[in-house]
């Protein structure tokens, strides 16, 4: 396997007590890498030779805990499923996502995604692998976690500026209305509000974002058919239609 | 309440359940983690719940302990499961010679068995090799790896729990030879700063011979590093085991959209210096054709390694291969003459609450407290909770 020599340009920074930014400048680092690391593979090897402070988050290293978000040359991406050799640049940009909170370098405090998913909402859903087939008879249907992440690359790449809950915690919405009907009518009362379904402009970028195929965007449009369908009257109107 | 306060080095799973544990009986804990919770080996697990059969002709005590925590693992901490069951299956002449002995092992260790015949099983699970020969259900399942323990760093936290990352402990402070502190430096402020403590838990897993090497006594500790590759597609709904004694890649996790074959076994003295030797990626893909014959045709997802904190000394990968999964706590008070530092070795991390558990009974001893612990019986909060 062939071995090539990258630049890796990172974004350092640290903070203060109060949490405020401190020192944002670049630094860069060479190292050689082969066709199958990652840019999460490529970090851990200049943190363990070339500076112990570097800060950037990771866990699962195979895109299952959401956590390795960042900017790779200007894209939002997960660092441990982007393959280093194959962003075809000598040079790879690595900036912390933005919309969030830096705490140092590459990591953010990813906590402004979680307060507007819907409380009580399952993490787990129905299994699409032999939905209707045979199933041990203790269980009422095979199960698998939910698709997202809550990495918050869909919120990072969010173009709407007014107040918005966003498309991580709005997808979660929709997701908990198809596993549970019966919360249907509560859990449209909270996105059929001015910060809720509305905002959306239909950019389409957190689609594009999500690592995991959720398509946010989807659900939103999925949100406001089902208000109208229930016959509540919007609380907002369109951001597209605004937008126009 | 008691007026201890206890420092646990390490935020992976065993630490995440330690220092729960801790709050739940009332004592002051604080954690440190050099980097994110559960960066080192807990998030990069194979994803197995363990209900034991694995481990059950080697060893039926582990087995058991597997069993009972996967029940109680169901009871405090259902969302961070996917609970499937497991299926076991035979794929020659030798397997089946293996079967016996791998019911009746399974059925010492309390872990209930059952045998489909393979026209079920291949009704069940599609995607598999059409030519097994037998095929055992067992309670297995999959395990969110970073979610599990957030349950239990979000439990912790809400009950007052100090938790610091990217804060890697430096060093020790001593009273003579007792142990008195903690010297750390915080990555996001770049600052060093001590802790006190009246005891000090190295919950550090395959780094935990580093750390004890700061307070200059060493513990036998083997890290045993092993490869994972996951493919794009969920092929089946239960964990899928190759039905005989344990070997390479021998296991197929599925995990949301993903299917996930493991593992294997080297070993290494710096686990931090470990990669996917690529030879290992062929050779995980023509185990998991034995298993599911498409799994190598499906779009490469990742490959990933990372280094068991098995408990004893191996100098060699067969020697590794044959450390037991068992876990010990370590008093090095009593061992070492260092008063006040007790660690935690070995395990896996669907025991992790057992782990815990007898840490923490072991703390309780030194420390003169009483409390019981009640980990088992306390529901875990949701991993959202963390950051809420
Ligand atoms: C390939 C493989 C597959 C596995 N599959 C399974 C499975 O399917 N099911 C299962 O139940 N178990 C499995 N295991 C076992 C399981 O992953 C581990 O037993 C368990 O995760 C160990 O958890 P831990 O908290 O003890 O260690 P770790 O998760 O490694 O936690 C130790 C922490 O200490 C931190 N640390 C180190 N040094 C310092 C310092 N100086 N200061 C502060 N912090 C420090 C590290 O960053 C790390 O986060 C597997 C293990 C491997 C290697
Ligand atoms: S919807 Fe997709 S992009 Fe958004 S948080 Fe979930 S996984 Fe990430
Ligand atoms: S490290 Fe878990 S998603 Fe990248």
């Amino acid at each position: 396997m062939s071995n090539i020599q990258l630049a890796f340009t990172i974004n350092r920074s640290h903070i203060d007590d109060s949490g405020a930014e401190l020192s944002r400048r670049q630094q860069q680092y060479s190292l050689g890498v082969n066709d199958r690391m990652t840019v999460l593979d490529a970090l851990e090897v200049i943190r363990r030779d070339q500076d112990t402070s570097l800060m950037y988050r990771h866990s699962c290293h195979h895109g299952s805990c959401g956590t390795c978000g960042m900017l790779i040359n200007g894209e939002r991406k997960l660092a441990c499923l982007t393959q280093a050799t194959k962003l075809e640049t000598e040079m790879i940009e690595l900036q912390p996502l933005r919309n969030m909170k830096v705490i140092g370098d590459l990591a953010v405090d990813p906590s402004p995604l979680f307060p507007d998913f819907p409380k009580g909402a399952a993490y787990i859903r129905r299994s699409e692998v032999n939905r209707d087939g045979r199933k041990p008879f203790e269980l009422d249907h095979w199960e698998r976690f939910e698709d997202c992440i809550e990495c918050g690359l869909c919120v990072s790449s969010c173009p709407v500026t007014e107040s918005f809950m966003g498309p991580a915690a709005l997808a979660a919405h929709n997701r908990e209305i198809i596993n549970r009907r019966e919360r249907r009518g509560e859990l449209l009362g909270e996105v059929n509000v001015p910060r809720g379904a509305w905002p959306c402009t239909r950019a389409l970028n957190c689609s594009r974002a999500c690592p995991t195929g959720v398509y946010p965007a989807k659900h939103i449009a999925e949100l406001r058919k089902k208000i109208e369908q229930d016959g509540l009257t919007p609380a907002a109107e369109p951001g597209e239609k605004r937008a126009q | 309440m008691s007026k201890h306060h206890v420092v646990v080095i390490g935020g992976g799973g065993t630490g995440g359940a330690i220092i729960h544990d801790l709050r739940l009986r009332g004592i002051e804990a604080t954690l440190v983690e050099r980097g994110e919770l559960t960066s080192g080996t807990t998030g990069r697990h194979h994803g197995q719940l363990h209900c034991g059969a694995r481990y059950a002709v080697k060893d039926r005590a582990i087995a058991r302990e597997c069993m009972e925590e996967t029940y109680i693992l169901k009871r405090i901490a259902r969302e961070s499961l996917e609970a499937n069951y497991g299926l076991f299956v035979a794929l020659n002449d030798e397997d089946e010679e293996h079967v016996p002995i791998f019911i009746q092992s399974c059925v010492e260790s309390g872990i209930p068995t059952k045998e489909v015949p393979v026209k079920h099983a291949l009704e069940m699970e599609p995607n598999l090799n059409p030519d097994i020969r037998r095929a055992i259900m067992v309670p297995d399942g999959t395990i969110d790896a970073w979610r599990l323990p957030l349950q239990f760093f979000a439990s912790a936290r809400h009950n007052g729990a100090g938790i610091h990352t990217f804060t890697p402990v430096t060093g020790f402070r001593s009273s003579g030879k007792a142990i008195t502190g903690v010297q750390v430096y915080d990555l996001k402020t770049r600052r060093e700063f001590t802790i006190a403590a009246d005891l000090v838990i190295n919950a550090t897993g395959a780094w935990a011979g580093q750390v004890t090497k700061m307070a200059d006594v060493e513990i036998p500790i083997t890290p045993g590093p092993g490869t994972m590759v996951a493919v794009r597609k969920r092929l089946a709904n239960m964990v899928i085991s190759h039905l005989h004694p344990a070997g390479d890649g021998d296991i197929i996790v599925p995990q949301r959209g993903l299917s996930i074959i493991g593992t294997t076994q080297y070993r290494t003295d710096d686990p931090d210096d470990i990669a996917v030797p690529e030879e290992d990626i062929s050779e995980m893909y023509r185990c998991a054709d034995m298993l599911i014959p498409t799994f190598s045709s499906q779009k490469y997802h990742a490959a990933w390694i990372a280094a068991r904190p098995l408990a004893g000394a191996a100098s060699t990968a067969d020697d590794a291969r044959n450390l037991s999964r068992d876990f010990n706590v370590v008093d090095h008070g009593e061992i070492d003459g260092r008063e006040g530092l007790v660690s935690v070795i070995g395990g896996k991390a669907t025991v992790l609450r057992a782990m815990a558990e007898q840490t923490v009974d072991a703390a309780c001893v030194k420390l003169g407290i009483t409390e019981c612990c009640t980990t088992a019986e306390t529901a875990l909060l949701p991993h959202r909770a963390y950051s809420t």
